[in-house]
């Protein structure tokens, strides 16, 4: 899905190409199995994220980790883990279809969230993502870098928070 | 709108992402089956409701998704502190001395 | 018509005139006026009428707390806004205001005549006078009170404007922008911290504004100010927010503010909001909203005319209005005077200052001396007289607590001054105590509960200097405790104009006290004597007396009348002030709109709305839709001509004989994973799992530890290890959570884990007699035939060439399969289906037939057919209990005495007598429906429709003791006062033996 990117000069807002996206549980013991079948540390803080090789890692909990890969690789990768699961108990749960990804770049993109983000968004270091609301909606909110985040939102939600981006963008861009 | 300090985020964030999961330190019976009627209604529904400081349960559930403990005061709303589920009751002598 | 604007003076631009309209006529004035400043201008005092007395009344403040000056704004179609404090709104090219509670005129009002009628709207005249005859109530005194009640009139048309909403965090929040605010901001600001400083008026400044003459820093007060708002907003860390509000202080220094936006332009920007409501954290708070004038109480106050002291100040200095030509001015603090010498240096005639006081510093009455005021000390006021305008005021002498003889002063303005009351609403939302200052007379903050400092008139201090300088130690003050370091700076303040003053009671007088319209509350219309007539009726807590003589309790929260109303109150009491209490200050501060605190919810935002991946075909073929928890979902298909019966019964009927397809998605999935998984399912369903295989699936059954049922829903086991869980639409998130608190607080030893996968997945159900003909030459992975795919399997294979996980079941009593595919397939797996059916004459349904077709077999609906109380014997399923489960969650409950008592609601089926008769959901239901009123209910209806595949009506309820009523006859009163027969069956009303499960 590539919607047509919304943009004024200091934000844009695009929906991001799916991916190959995981949610994993599994209990800190057994953490390095699990990096060994994705192929990368997992990070081991509640935020903190690591990206190698084209795949990506978030902690989301002290148990749950969101896995982002190309969408080519998702098979091999559920079958890897899956070799993995005696060894190392845990649940490998694919949502690729779950969510939808937005992405919102720009100068202002951190201003921009505060319609809707209740966190102090100038204490989230670039790298790290966590789970928190948007509006009314539950979302994970991924920093990329000072200005390019990414908003994962259940599909049912992504009308709502879609809309609501596209309010906010034409506000921002009235400059009252 | 509140600043919940979730311990295991170990991070002060909005209320909006917790949800509260009443009294703490009620555990279920390790065999129901044991209990008169009496202690199993006391189980499900007798709850101390003070005034004053409650060991509260709740949920960083648009977060982290753990339950955890609180000590909150229920005139003021203050939480005192909050903690992992399963760890007892901190001593609040010890807490607000610490303060 | 008289020009009241004195050339030179004032901040507003005469090079930009602007014109208005008040009750219709055309009025001129500048950009940078209020409407208050502008009509005062063109010498209008008059701007309304009092709520209960409908007496004539003037504009008595120049600020947000304006009791008097209420006013209907329009902004174009839809945009009527009623009560916008005249002193608050800006003037602009084409707005139209109007008056309020006046008919036929402001000048001319008939419900004037409620002034003469005093006794009927004294104090506690609603709890008096609406007792009696009780059979009065409905019909004459609840449409009279609500008639007469209310201010202004209420806007009928939408809102079209759009509001906004934003997050802000920052170390040090400002609110107030007068010298103690401003001194605040630099020293936060140079030192790096993030500020944000915020104001409700138009243009940053404060008392600065009105007090031009100081000089700071060896500048003039107005160039000072520029230079500091300059250097402000010039730094990056700085926000500066003008007609911003801070309504509410709540928890953790976060403070709800209000900004307006739009409502002072004449050509709004398209897109542009409103307003924006701010929820601001704030690592410090300082307050330093200044102090707000008191009213002098005497007879006759309220006369247009009448008005703060500090108000003509303000007319005078900030917008170069004089408000008469002729004041006088009657105080008890030493700032009034100020006002009488800067009017009389404009050029008005001051008659007289009276001042209740005899000790008058002589530095003040050499100043009136040589400007030839004459100067009254030692005087009270006792009326004034006029009727739209104030004429005059008749002074008396107060000798040894004797009131001599009257005098009376031909004026055109009263500027009264009783004292100063510091502003702390915003303190008071904190719950931060209050604690009376007997010095000053004056509530002052005490003890804290936030990261929060006042400062300036806030806390009683008074003149410039002593603004600057507490604020700039505020500030220092904040940034310390933010763990930063700062020095306060100083500010040179040369003719800075400090005073004192006193604060009283209602002034005395030489004529009867009982006959004195002496003003308190000026909207809620409260005198002093309805204060006094409350305590000698039994009030003895503020609280009371506030609440019976209303003081107070208008939209300015009391901010000119609470102090005087305690003053008086306290005195009546023969008590103290602090031992009478004070009553407590809620958000907002001022009035907010409902559209600043909706913020972008409103219209098809109002609320979240989930659609399913099929959603849009729905909507595309003419689908109507109903919202389910947070979802629409497709109700019925219409077609053509067709209403929601006739559709329905074609729908049921299609599936019934041959193929219906419907959207399922909305059902919540739960992944329960891991190698305790079966342990976990155990645990928390009461239906036994161990022995289901992979492949397999079952109806499970989810109580709460009270027995009661919680939720439903076909569980599948895919693995050893992994269990398919579906949900209730509306549970998927309350199942959830409960399963994740026993797993995390009771049960942290199993090794399970929960992913909810609701939207992973598109699930589409196919029921009737063709759905194995439709679907199996659909799958590739698995043999499609009964005995390799019975009833109550699950296989994972493709479908139409997608991955699917595809379950055997059925909710209609037909052979029925379950299609999960991943969600972004869904739409393409629905058409391709549509496609394939149509040798089967497919059928889209809706919510209602799948309601019709499970009611059919008595399936039932967790939340409509159970309300929190059945248990599963309660609803006939108690079959889905493992009895031999040692223990599952509710399983303890089952035994609980009540729970196992005679006389239990149960559910049953109900077959009316008249087939034809469908009873209405909720009915309540009864054994003799001639028994008198009130009848005793024995249960209610939850289920009822019309069967097409019976010809007949079917009902489910749950009835008392239903169980052992089999064959009776029951009855159900109706709305008309008849009643309708119907007999108790069981739920199963179509296909009891299942056979059309089993369709080969």
């Amino acid at each position: 899905m590539n919607a047509p990117v919304k943009s004024f000069a200091n934000v844009s807002i695009a929906v991001l190409p799916p991916v190959a996206r995981l949610n994993l549980r599994i209990a800190p013991a057994n953490l390095a199995a699990a990096s060994a079948a994705f192929g990368l540390p997992l990070p081991t803080k509640i935020g903190q994220g690591v990206v190698k090789n084209g795949h990506a890692a978030w902690c989301l909990g002290p148990d749950e980790w969101l896995l982002h890969a190309p969408e080519a690789e998702q098979a091999a990768i559920v079958a890897d883990f899956a070799k993995a699961r005696t060894k190392a108990p845990h649940s490998l749960t694919v949502i690729s279809d779950r969510e939808f990804t937005i992405a919102i770049t720009g100068p202002r993109a951190q201003e921009f969230l505060t319609v809707a983000c209740p966190l102090d968004l100038s204490r989230m270091a670039p790298g790290t993502a966590k789970r928190t609301l948007f509006d009314s909606a539950q979302v994970v909110l991924i920093r990329d870098a000072d200005d390019a985040f990414r908003i994962e939102v259940w599909r049912s939600f992504f009308p709502h928070v879609s809309e609501l981006l596209d309010i906010a963008l034409r506000e921002f861009a009235c400059g009252l | 709108m509140l600043l919940i300090n979730c311990p295991y985020c170990d991070d002060a964030l909005p209320e909006l992402e917790f949800a509260y999961a009443g009294e703490a330190h009620i555990a279920r019976p390790a065999d129901p089956s044991k209990l008169s009627d009496e202690e199993w209604r006391d189980f499900l529904f007798i709850r101390s409701n003070p005034r004053g400081l409650h060991a509260e349960r709740w949920r960083h559930i648009h977060g982290c998704g753990r339950f955890f403990n609180a000590l909150r005061d229920t005139v003021s709303d203050r939480f005192l502190t909050t903690y992992p589920a399963g760890q007892p009751r901190p001593d609040v002598t010890k807490l607000e001395a610490a303060e | 018509m008289n020009d009241y604007r004195i050339k030179g003076r004032g901040r507003v631009n005469p090079n930009r005139p602007v014109r208005f309209t008040f009750d219709g006529k055309t009025f001129s004035g500048f950009e940078g006026d209020t409407v208050a400043s502008a009509l005062l201008a063109n010498g209008e005092h008059l701007m309304g009428r009092g709520f209960k007395y409908h007496r004539p009344r003037g504009v008595v403040t120049a600020g947000s707390e304006e009791p008097n000056a209420l006013i209907g704004t329009s902004r174009g179609p839809g945009r009527f806004e009623p009560n916008t404090r005249a002193t608050m709104q800006e003037i602009y090219s084409g707005l139209t205001t109007e008056s309020q509670n006046k008919w036929p005129s402001l000048k001319f009002d008939l419900g004037a005549i409620n002034d003469r009628l005093y006794m009927l709207f004294s104090a506690g005249f609603y709890y008096k006078t609406f007792m009696w005859p009780k059979s009065f109530w409905d019909k004459v005194y609840e449409p009279f009170i609500r008639r007469a009640a209310g201010l202004g009139r209420s806007p009928t048309e939408l809102d079209p404007d759009h509001y906004a909403s934003r997050y802000l965090h920052c170390d040090v929040l400002i609110v107030g922008s007068g010298p103690a605010g401003l001194a605040a901001a630099l020293t936060a600001a140079r030192s790096g911290a993030s500020v944000t400083v915020v104001d409700e008026q138009a243009e940053m400044g404060g008392t600065l504004l009105s007090e031009p003459s100081p000089m700071i820093e060896g500048q003039p007060a107005w160039d000072w100010l520029a230079t500091t708002l300059a250097e402000l907003a010039g730094m990056p860390n700085v926000r500066l927010m003008h007609r911003t509000t801070a309504i509410g202080y709540y928890h953790q220094n976060m403070v709800g503010l209000c900004q307006k936006l739009t409502d002072h332009l004449s050509d709004v920007p398209a897109d542009a909001p409103r307003e924006r409501l701010w929820r601001v954290r704030a690592g410090q708070v300082i307050l330093a909203q200044g102090a707000i004038e008191r009213p002098m109480v005497f007879d006759g106050n309220d006369r247009p005319g009448v008005m703060m002291a500090g108000a003509a100040q303000t007319f005078l200095h900030r917008f170069g209005v004089k408000v008469g030509n002729r004041p006088v001015i009657l105080t008890s603090h030493d700032s009034a005077w100020h006002t009488a010498f800067d009017l009389a240096d404009a050029g008005c005639k001051v008659a007289a200052i009276v001042d209740t006081r005899t000790d008058i510093a002589p530095a003040l009455m050499q100043a009136a001396m040589s400007r030839q005021i004459e100067v009254l000390t030692g005087h009270t006021a006792t009326a004034t007289g006029g009727r739209l305008r104030v004429k005059s005021i008749r002074v008396n002498p107060v000798r040894g607590g004797t009131v001599g003889a009257a005098r009376t002063i031909a004026c055109d303005a009263v500027l009264m001054c009783g004292g100063w009351t510091p502003s702390l609403h915003l303190f008071s939302h904190t719950k931060g105590s209050l604690d009376w200052d007997a010095k000053a007379k004056a509530y002052l903050p005490g003890h804290k509960t936030e990261a929060v400092h006042i400062a300036g008139a806030g806390r009683g201090l008074w003149g410039i200097a002593a603004a600057l300088e507490d604020g700039a130690k505020a500030g220092a003050d904040a940034l310390r405790d933010l763990g930063r370091k700062a020095g306060a700076a100083t500010y040179a303040v040369t003719g800075d104009r400090t005073g004192t003053g006193i604060t009283q009671k209602e002034l005395p007088t030489d004529r009867s006290p009982g006959s004195a319209k002496a003003f308190i509350d000026f909207q809620n219309d409260v005198t002093a004597k309805d204060i006094r007539l409350a305590v000698r009726e039994g009030m003895r807590s503020i609280e009371h007396v506030k609440r019976y003589t209303t003081n107070g309790m208008a939209t300015d929260q009391g901010k000119l009348s609470n102090m005087n109303g305690l003053t008086i109150a306290s005195d009546a009491l023969g008590k103290d002030i602090p031992q009478v209490g004070l009553t407590t200050f809620r958000p907002p501060y001022t009035p907010t709109t409902f559209g600043a605190l909706a913020g972008y919810h409103k219209g098809s935002h109002f609320e979240v709305t989930r659609k399913t991946p099929i959603d849009s075909w729905a909507a595309e073929n003419g689908a109507a839709f109903e919202p389910v928890a947070l979802w629409r979902r497709a109700w019925y298909f219409p077609k053509a001509g067709e209403d929601m019966h006739a559709a329905v019964n074609r729908e049921c009927r299609a599936t019934r004989q041959s193929l219906g397809i419907f959207d399922a998605s909305t059902l919540g999935k739960i992944e329960v994973s891991g190698p305790d998984a079966v342990e976990f399912m155990n645990r928390m369903y009461t239906n036994p799992w161990a022995k289901l295989a992979p492949g397999k699936c079952r109806y499970g059954l989810l109580l709460g530890e009270d027995g009661f049922i919680r939720d439903d829903g076909v569980i599948g086991r895919m693995r050893d290890d992994l269990f398919h869980v579906t949900t209730t639409t509306g549970g998927a998130a309350r199942v959830l959570n409960m399963m994740e608190d026993y797993l995390q607080t009771e049960w942290p030893e199993l090794q399970v884990w929960l992913t909810s996968t609701t939207e992973e997945w598109a699930t589409i159900a196919i029921n009737g007699p063709n759905a194995r003909k439709l679907l199996a030459p659909l799958v590739e992975g698995q043999d499609m035939s009964d005995a390799a795919f019975p009833h109550m399997s699950v296989a994972e294979c493709t479908v139409a060439g997608f991955p699917s996980r595809l379950f055997r079941i059925s909710f209609t009593g037909e052979l029925g399969f379950e299609v999960n595919v991943p969600a972004r397939h869904g739409r393409a797996l629905w058409e391709k289906l549509m496609a394939a059916g149509k040798p089967y004459d497919i059928c889209p349904y809706g919510t209602e037939t799948m309601h019709v077709l499970r009611a059919e077999k008595g399936y039932i609906i967790i939340g409509q057919d159970t309300d929190g109380t059945v248990t599963p014997e309660d609803a006939g399923i108690g079959w889905a209990i493992g009895k031999a489960k040692p223990d599952f969650v509710g399983k303890r409950s089952l035994a609980r005495p009540d729970i196992v008592a005679k006389g239990r609601k149960q559910l049953v089926g109900l077959l009316t007598e008249n087939p034809k008769t469908v009873l209405v959901e909720g009915a309540q239901i009864v054994l003799d429906p001639k028994q008198s009123k009130p009848m005793r209910m024995i249960g209610h209806v939850t289920s009822s429709y019309w069967s097409e595949a019976l010809g007949r009506s079917i009902a489910m309820a749950v009835v008392e003791g239903g169980f052992d009523r089999m064959g009776d006859t029951l009855h159900i009163p109706t709305a008309d006062g008849g009643s309708q027969a119907a007999k108790v069956t069981g739920c199963v009303f179509y296909d009891p033996e299942g056979d059309r499960l089993k369709v080969e």
